[in-house]
């Protein structure tokens, strides 16, 4: 005899009668089943927010004759360093990759004034506490001679576009 | 040979079996015991159980009759949890200041994934509660549920209607529409001629002399925190009171003669914590109108939640919820009307301000509050308009009436100006 | 009870599944996958290619905040070729927006580079709509409840049918450019340029104030005019004035179509913000008037006449050929009215004529000095002619062409002309009566003393011609009705106070509290019932003729007789009370 009762669970008189019943409960288990699965595939679709309202990620800069070569130029705002070597362009972040703050442009590449982070002219890490090269992003060229830089996308270093 | 009981001993294999038997022993900290499967069984998890012990073990066959109570206590229950889901969703998106309020309307309406729908659906379960319960409070009314012991959880339910109306009020305010501004606007200034505290009243409501920023605040805070708090407390009240009176009310069945002499007479009556844990577990012996909760009160329950949910969803889907004009403080709508379970009202307040607004409201609710100290009768419980009660009947009735009229007149048949118009 | 949950738990998965599936397949995905793939065939080199077939649908938006509050904008995710030249011939929603000089874009390299970079300006600043809709219904504005639909391209489906087509046509963005290019003759707004111009021609500055611009008051302040409404309900107030306020004095113009629109779009550019200007440019620009140059040397009626042109009055007047249809005739204004008269008039019109609707204009004494020595210079008669003739040129104008006192510009008038039709009232009044009218005029109205002008024979004639074809009466011999020639009842404060009762009880009804004669049954009669304040029509009428309408009524009005309930010192109480008005004690 065992100790802990049975996990039968048909002991109810009424299902060898039922096969009706039985379908009815099974659609309506189901019905209410799949209901809360989408309902909770709908709750993760919801919170996932389709706008933010900060500035955008993606943004244009000008156009290439504005950059010439040679330029290598800070943008605070957007937090992005514009590189331009004969005719390739890049951009590299200037958001420090040890604890977010903006890196300045130095002789050597770029120093951050925060816990004194060192990176060469590729973003490469030369000093300091920082963990990873900065991310360069990607560059292109949009339709109308824009430049676009969209920080969402990041680039292996060393990916120019040609202008 | 089946492993004892006994904790297992500190040997090197068991360590093993440890993580052998986390799942399963993981599982049983949580579930003590397992699904049910007799009568028995269900009947104690129903006791026991966190969540299901709210209901009663058993429950009068009466109770569940569709035709008594028509479940109205239970949609109304059910409107409201999906009231506070919805709800809480759209907090996630919503901003209570003037200048941003109707702006995320606009985005729940266009970029918010769901969020045209979960508008609807709570805007349109809001109408629905304020509706159902002012059914449900009929119900109880025509079948003389509030006599005798049940008085105070009549009260309570006057109480719970005050409150839902409230709630639907601050709510009405949030999008910061044309329809939202002036409606609120209507409905304070109705406040406002309550003698003595009215104007302060008026003043600490809006928390300025004019609805803004201010009103829109504490609207918010009200309709989010405060009130469902208050409503959630009254709520759990409401049901504790309707066990403690011995379940909803039915009517009186006379007491089955005696089948002979033989019976053992009972000299102590247990109650059914006695039938489920006591010595006597043969169930049966005592003659009696009552089945189980598990599963028929839950599935009954279950029938009136999908029921409701399925309504709410076909209709959210079909209507969508109104967003008129951005506010502009300075061009009132006309004509400018109050939602429309105050519409009734606004009628009333269009012949006179003070006893449209504060009278004739007032005297209504402080009847309904006397209602059960007024009557004290006994009989008559437990169905629908019975004879004994026709005159209570009529003149609730009446007012039910009346009321309904001055809704719809306020709602079709005035026009620009307030002046009676022809709908068709 | 299982069937139905069976089905009510089916049916809630059935939404669930619509609702799920209504969250994909947006109409914006469709139009930018297409793009997409059309970039991508257009496309020149791999690495653009490889980026477009990476790229997912994404909702767009361009957020700005320098015009005011927060505008975002998400057009440009259905709109998502707007900035890609290479779209120029394709269709909506995926064309480039145009390039045009127009505009203020320039060609650098064979390339067009846009003055109003998408990035700075976003959409709505120029087009309105609501950026932040996302399906073409609420985006574009076609909602009613959205105050600023797609300027120009969108109506919304309760505005009237009968102009609504006019109300589209890009010329309608010009109100929207104007918000920064607010100077004069602007070249990318000629519409709005035009539109002031009439605003001015057509006397609209008179009445309505627009700040740094005109100072009128009769009319509504138009300085937020665009900001406040949509363009149909400025296409309507112009066309019907009476459509939106029924006792609304505005006249109707008669505008043409192309008017109306250059009004219009000058109306709603009118957004009481200019965001190119500064406060300081604002506080320089509130000076009124329009500057009118007077060549030196010119004597004051030439120069008078002059500023009648520039300022617009036969907007309303007649004067030689020109005919606004909405006040009197002014070509023979010399030998009408007198030079106290004029003067007074141009300073406040209610002076003379307390229920005129023309503005007070906020002239210069010098320019009021000038118009009215050009008008007094007008002193040539009309050809003699016959009664017939005389009475076309002369009185048809008001009195109209059937003599039914609703001639073109009688519904400006109040009190309105007199209507010859009603042999109830024409038969019961002396002959002299009417012989003083025509010579005298009526005092504080605009019936005019016409005895400069007219002999007696003429007037005769004219009496003759108006009893004969309007009212098809003849002269009779009047009985004499037993009124007293003079108040028998003398004036003092408590007769006033007692006649004051009487009137509050009996005739404020129709003549009003004020008894101004806007009581609240005389919207509905009509003539209007009597101004009493008009202290130059009562003045001039003695008390025998109170009397006689008061006790035996006004045959052809609304007045009735109030023998049987007054009694003769009752009236006389009453008319003492009237009298009272007149010195400017009540």
């Amino acid at each position: 005899m065992k100790v802990a009762p049975q996990r039968d669970r048909q002991v109810t008189s009424e299902d060898s009668q039922m096969p009706r019943r039985r379908v009815l409960a099974w659609l309506s288990g189901f019905g209410l089943f799949a209901s809360g699965l989408l309902a909770v595939l709908s709750d993760w679709l919801f919170f996932k927010p389709r706008v933010t309202y900060g500035p955008s990620a993606r943004f244009a800069i000008g156009k290439p004759d504005d950059f010439p070569p040679g330029t290598r130029i800070a943008r605070d705002v957007e937090r992005v360093c514009i590189v331009r070597e004969g005719n390739k362009m890049a951009a590299i972040s200037t958001t420090c990759t040890h604890l977010g703050c903006i890196v300045a442009i130095s002789d050597t590449g770029f120093a951050c004034p925060c816990h004194g982070s060192h990176y060469d002219q590729d973003g490469n890490v030369t000093g300091g506490p920082a963990p990873k090269p900065l991310p360069w992003f990607q560059v292109t060229l949009a339709p109308n001679g824009d430049v676009v830089i969209d920080k969402n996308a990041s680039v292996d270093p060393g990916t120019y576009l040609t202008v | 040979m089946t492993p004892t009981q006994e904790p297992p001993t500190q040997k090197s294999g068991t360590a093993l079996a440890t993580l052998r038997e986390l799942p399963q022993n993981v599982w049983n900290s949580i579930f003590r015991n397992p699904l049910p499967s007799t009568d028995l069984e269900r009947s104690s998890t129903s006791f026991t159980n966190f969540f299901l012990h709210i209901h009663p073990v058993k429950v009068n066959k009466n109770t569940l009759r569709p035709t008594y109570t028509m479940g109205l206590g239970l949609i109304a229950t059910f409107l409201f949890v999906i009231l506070v889901v919805t709800g809480v969703l759209l907090m996630f998106y919503y901003v209570p200041s003037t200048t941003q309020a109707y702006d995320r309307m606009l985005d729940l309406r266009g970029t918010v994934a769901f969020g045209i729908f979960l508008r609807n659906m709570h805007r349109w379960s809001a109408h629905g509660m304020v509706a159902i319960v002012f059914l449900h409070m009929c119900r109880v009314y025509f079948t003389g549920a509030y006599k005798r012991p049940r008085e105070f959880n009549w009260v309570l339910g006057v109480l719970l209607l005050l409150v839902t109306l409230f709630l639907s009020f601050t709510g009405y305010l949030l999008p910061w529409d044309q329809l939202a501004f002036w409606a609120i606007t209507v409905g304070t200034s109705i406040a406002g001629y309550a003698p003595l505290v009215g104007k302060q009243m008026q003043f600490v409501l809006l928390g300025d002399t004019t609805v803004g920023q201010e009103a829109l605040l504490r609207f918010y805070v009200l309709h989010v925190a405060v009130l469902p708090a208050v409503l959630v407390l009254m709520m759990a009240i409401h049901f504790w009171r309707i066990r403690k009176d011995g379940g909803l009310s039915r009517p009186e069945v006379a007491a089955a003669p005696a089948p002979d002499a033989g019976v053992v007479k009972l000299k102590k009556v247990y109650g059914l914590q006695g039938f489920v844990r006591g010595p006597f577990t043969k169930l049966g012996n005592v003659p009696d109108n009552s089945v189980y909760s598990w599963p028929n009160l839950l599935m009954a329950e279950l029938f009136v939640f999908v029921l409701t949910i399925s309504l709410i969803l076909v209709v959210s889907l079909l209507f969508n919820a109104p967003l008129e004009q951005p506010v502009n403080i300075m061009h009132p709508p006309n004509p400018a009307k109050a939602p429309w379970y105050f519409l009734g009202l606004q009628e009333m307040v269009s012949y006179s301000a003070f006893w449209g607004g504060i009278g004739i409201p007032g005297l209504m609710v402080a009847m309904l509050f006397a209602v059960p100290y007024i009557d004290r009768t006994t009989h008559g419980v437990g169905k629908w308009f019975a004879k004994e009660r026709l005159l209570a009947n009529t003149i609730f009735l009446t007012l039910v009436i009346l009321n309904v009229i001055f809704i719809a007149i306020g709602t079709f048949f005035r026009g620009p100006n307030w002046t009676l118009v022809s709908p068709f | 009870m299982r069937l139905p949950l069976a089905i009510a738990s089916l049916v809630v998965l059935i939404v669930h599944g619509v609702v799920f599936r209504n969250q994909f397949f947006h109409e914006w995905e469709r139009h930018q996958t297409a793009y997409i793939e059309q970039a991508r065939s257009m496309s020149k080199n791999d690495h653009e290619r490889a980026e477009l077939e990476a790229r997912a649908p994404r909702i767009e938006q361009i957020i700005v905040t320098s015009f005011g509050d927060t505008h975002v904008d998400r057009c440009t995710t259905c709109h998502l070729a707007a900035d890609d030249p290479r779209f120029g011939g394709h269709a909506e929603p995926l064309k480039s927006h145009p390039y045009s000089a127009a505009m203020g874009d320039v060609q650098r390299n064979g390339q067009w580079e846009r003055r109003h970079k998408f990035s700075d300006f976003g959409c709505t600043v120029c087009h309105d709509g609501q950026g932040r809709g996302l399906d073409t219904f609420y985006s574009h504005g076609q909602d009613e409840f959205w105050p600023d639909p797609l300027t120009g391209y969108v109506t919304q489906p309760n505005w009237r049918k009968d102009f609504s087509p006019k109300l589209k046509g890009k010329e309608y963005m010009e109100a929207n450019c104007a918000q920064c290019h607010t100077e004069e003759a602007f070249a990318g707004t000629p519409h709005v340029e035009r539109g002031r111009k009439l605003f001015y021609a057509m006397n609209c500055y008179g009445c309505h104030k627009i700040d740094g611009m005109s100072e009128g008051t009769l009319g509504p302040d138009l300085t937020e005019a665009g900001k406040k409404f949509k363009v149909d309900y400025l296409w309507e107030s112009i066309v019907e004035p009476r459509a939106n306020l029924a006792t609304s004095f505005m006249p109707d113009f008669h505008l043409q179509p192309a008017d109306v629109e250059s009004l219009v779009i000058f109306l709603k550019s009118r957004r009481g913000v200019n965001f190119a200007e500064t406060s300081l440019d604002r506080y320089k620009a509130h000076v009124a008037n329009v500057a009118v140059v007077i060549p030196p040397g010119t004597a004051g009626e030439k120069a008078g006449e002059q500023l009648l042109g520039d300022r617009a009055c036969t907007a309303c007047h007649k004067l030689g050929d020109k005919d606004g249809g909405i006040a009197p005739d002014l070509s023979y204004e010399g030998l009408i009215r007198d030079e106290q008269w004029v003067g007074d008039h141009f300073v406040n019109p209610r002076s003379r004529v307390p229920d005129s609707i023309m503005p007070a204009f906020r002239f210069p004494a010098e320019d009021f000095q000038r118009l009215t020595a050009y008008l007094e210079s007008l002193k040539t008669p009309p050809p003699p002619v016959d009664a017939h003739a005389t009475f076309v040129n002369l009185c048809a104008r008001c009195h109209g062409e059937k003599g039914d006192g609703a001639g073109k510009v009688a519904w400006y008038i109040d009190p309105s002309p007199r209507d010859f039709t009603k042999p109830g009232f024409m038969a019961s009044k002396p002959r002299a009566r009417f012989v003083a009218s025509i010579q005298e005029g009526v005092g504080g109205t605009s019936m005019p003393p016409w005895k400069r002008i007219l002999k007696d024979e003429q007037i005769d004639g004219v009496l003759d011609y108006v009893m004969q074809t309007f009212a098809k009466e003849q002269f009779k011999e009047l009985k004499t009705r037993n009124i007293p020639e003079k108040n028998p009842v003398a004036s003092n404060p408590e007769s006033i106070a007692r006649g004051e009762q009487v009137f509050e009880l009996r005739c404020n009804g129709c003549h009003g509290r004020k008894a101004d004669g806007k009581g609240p049954n005389s919207l509905d009669i009509f003539p209007h019932p009597r101004n009493f304040r008009n202290h130059w029509f009562v003045e001039s009428v003695p008390d025998r003729r109170l009397f006689e309408s008061i006790e035996y009524g006004v045959q052809g009005t609304a007045m009735p007789s109030w023998m049987d309930m007054l009694n003769t010192n009752e009236v006389g109480d009453v008319i003492n009370f009237i009298r009272s008005l007149q010195s400017g004690r009540k």
